[in-house]
């Protein structure tokens, strides 16, 4: 378990997104209210990135075909999408938020 | 008993004898080039599809993503920003089915889907993304795929697009029209903006009335519009004496460009502004905008009030009210105006709400100015209707003979205020394209199979 330092908070500010390069792949680090959340970034039924689209509350939505996804589970909340997209943990240290690129998983 | 068999021409358009529509020596011209269907699906294809159109004011669009949905004549068009800062124009239409790419008149995009079959488009134009791709296309090419791309060129904050690649480069097709172009467009450090919404709306007539009017019809103004003018006299502002005006009217040497104005005393055309807006806006200072525009023109065109011209084929500015605005065509017998008021952008909030307000209440959907033109253009269109008087020549030899060559230090072909110089150019101009088919896209060959 490693965590790696992506962005200070103020960085992502509330509603915005970041997409970040990792060895587990592109990631979206989210900040929902002040609450981190990362995912894949890639949408996984349209090969798209979801840091690009429209966060409202914790759902994103992708601006190809308007699949919606949790940014806390990473599950598909709405069609076309079926597929869920990994989750990744995050940590807060002082300022600066991070991410554990090894940890990627499916919710359950 | 008789069989009358009537046969209809089997090849359609080009099938039009124009050879007699339009004679600048005779100074006449047929009114079937305002309301014959052959002759305005030619126009799509010679004039439309060969000049260079207007899109959008660069402030519509500021930002990359930000896009505006507009049309090339009949072509439904998406402008975008890119993240170069540069601009896209290509056909909102889809490359799988044909529908439309964006819906929406404009916003902010990171991609635009297509809502029947979700074929995927980058802000760019280009094909990113199609549903099923690996079970439905094996194989499919998608850089072959993306929007049809127009050409694409600014000239002083206006975004112009055409579909011809033999087409001039922008800056040489407005040519000589430029020195009168930048009285509107290069009038303050820093240029234009534009201001308000796209005000829209349809005018059942050609769109050649419309285009030629702002292009060359000064002579128009005191009968048409003498409610307006009158309404709005104060004893501040009087009435001007439109034959004591000396005025010029600019017929571009090429394109069939044109242009008229008054020549008047600094501020005449503030006082217009004011007395037209019904009031002068609190804080805003006419005397400092006139000498503002003054020194930065920098000559002869510091004078000029009450500009009207046209950027052929179908964009016009009056700039005594500050307002630019496309005739879209929409066949030979209707027209969408899309319409939107243009300040400096070095100009006070107060002056662009005054313009703002003077030019809602002039020259819009529901301005008084506007009200008298389109009821011209209107009725002139419905008298088409008869037989009769689609063979019936109009006199268009105002001022023939009068011209000059860089008159009164206005450099260019030049006619006084009240002539049809500039409307003779750009029929000359319409006339030209219209009997040329060399460069058109059917002699190109018709179909494009990919965007380059
Ligand atoms: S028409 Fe656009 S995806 Fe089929
Ligand atoms: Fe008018």
């Amino acid at each position: 378990m490693t965590f790696v330092r992506v962005c200070s908070e103020n960085e992502v500010p509330p509603g915005e997104a970041l997409r970040t390069e990792s060895a587990a792949g592109p990631v979206a680090l989210f900040n929902v209210d002040g609450e981190f959340f990362a995912i894949e970034d890639t949408c996984s039924h349209g090969q798209w990135s979801l840091a690009d689209g429209y966060l409202t509350g914790d759902k994103i939505e992708c601006t190809l075909h308007m699949a919606k996804f949790c940014v806390r589970t990473g599950k598909a909340c709405t069609l076309p999408a079926t597929k869920p997209v990994k989750i990744f943990p995050v940590e807060r240290r002082g300022e600066d938020v991070l991410v554990d690129f090894d940890g990627g998983r499916y919710a359950a | 008993m008789m069989t009358v068999i009537i046969r209809r021409n089997e090849k359609r358009s080009p099938n039009v004898d124009l050879s007699d529509v339009f004679d600048e020596q005779a100074g006449t011209i047929s009114p079937v080039i305002y309301s014959d269907p052959d002759i305005y699906q030619m126009e799509l294809e010679r004039i439309f599809s060969r000049s260079w159109l207007f899109i959008a004011h660069e402030t519509h669009i500021p930002k990359a993503g930000d896009y505006f949905s507009t049309y090339m004549a009949e072509d439904p068009v998406i402008a975008v920003r890119q993240k170069d800062g540069g601009v896209r124009v290509f056909l909102n239409q889809c490359r799988h089915r044909g529908m439309k790419i964006c819906r929406t008149d404009s916003g902010n995009a990171k991609a635009f889907t297509c809502t029947y079959h979700g074929w995927a488009y980058d802000i760019g134009g280009n094909l990113v993304q199609v549903p099923l791709e690996e079970q439905s296309f094996p194989g499919l090419d998608k850089s072959k795929w993306g929007a049809r791309q127009a050409r694409v060129e600014s000239y002083k904050g206006l975004i112009f697009a055409t579909w011809n690649e033999e087409a001039p480069a922008l800056a040489e097709y407005l040519g000589d029209f430029r020195y009168y172009l930048d009285t509107v467009l290069d009038a303050s450090e820093g240029g234009t903006e534009a201001i308000g919404g796209i005000v829209k709306w349809i005018i059942p007539c050609n769109w050649k009335f419309a285009a030629e009017q702002f292009c060359s019809d000064m002579y128009h103004g005191t009968m048409s519009h003498t409610s307006p003018i009158t309404a709005a006299i104060t004893e501040e502002f009087p009435a001007l004496d439109p034959t004591a005006l000396s005025g010029f009217q600019f017929r571009a040497s090429n394109g069939g460009h044109g242009t008229g104005f008054f020549e008047a005393p600094a501020g005449t055309s503030w006082g217009f502004r004011i007395v037209q807006a019904a009031g002068l806006v609190e804080g805003f200072d006419p005397e400092a905008a006139h000498s503002r525009q003054a020194a930065h023109l920098g000559d002869k065109r510091g004078t000029i009030f009450s500009q009207h011209l046209s950027i052929f084929p179908n964009f016009s500015v009056f700039n005594g009210a500050s307002t630019a605005r496309v005739w879209h065509p929409r066949g030979p017998n209707e027209i969408e105006v899309w319409a939107f008021g243009l300040v400096d952008k070095a100009a006070s909030d107060a002056e662009k709400e005054q313009v703002r307000l003077m030019t809602l209440r002039t020259f819009s959907a529901a301005g008084t100015w506007e009200q008298d033109d389109g009821e011209n253009w209107v009725e002139v269109q419905r008298v088409l209707r008869g037989h009769e008087a689609r063979q019936t020549k109009f006199n268009i030899q105002m001022g023939a003979g009068a011209t000059r060559n860089e008159g009164a230090d206005f450099p260019g072909t030049i006619s006084n205020a009240y002539a049809e110089e500039a409307a003779r150019g750009l029929y000359a101009q319409w006339f030209k394209l219209m009997s040329d088919e060399e460069g058109t896209s059917s002699k190109r060959g018709a179909y494009v199979h990919a965007a380059e």
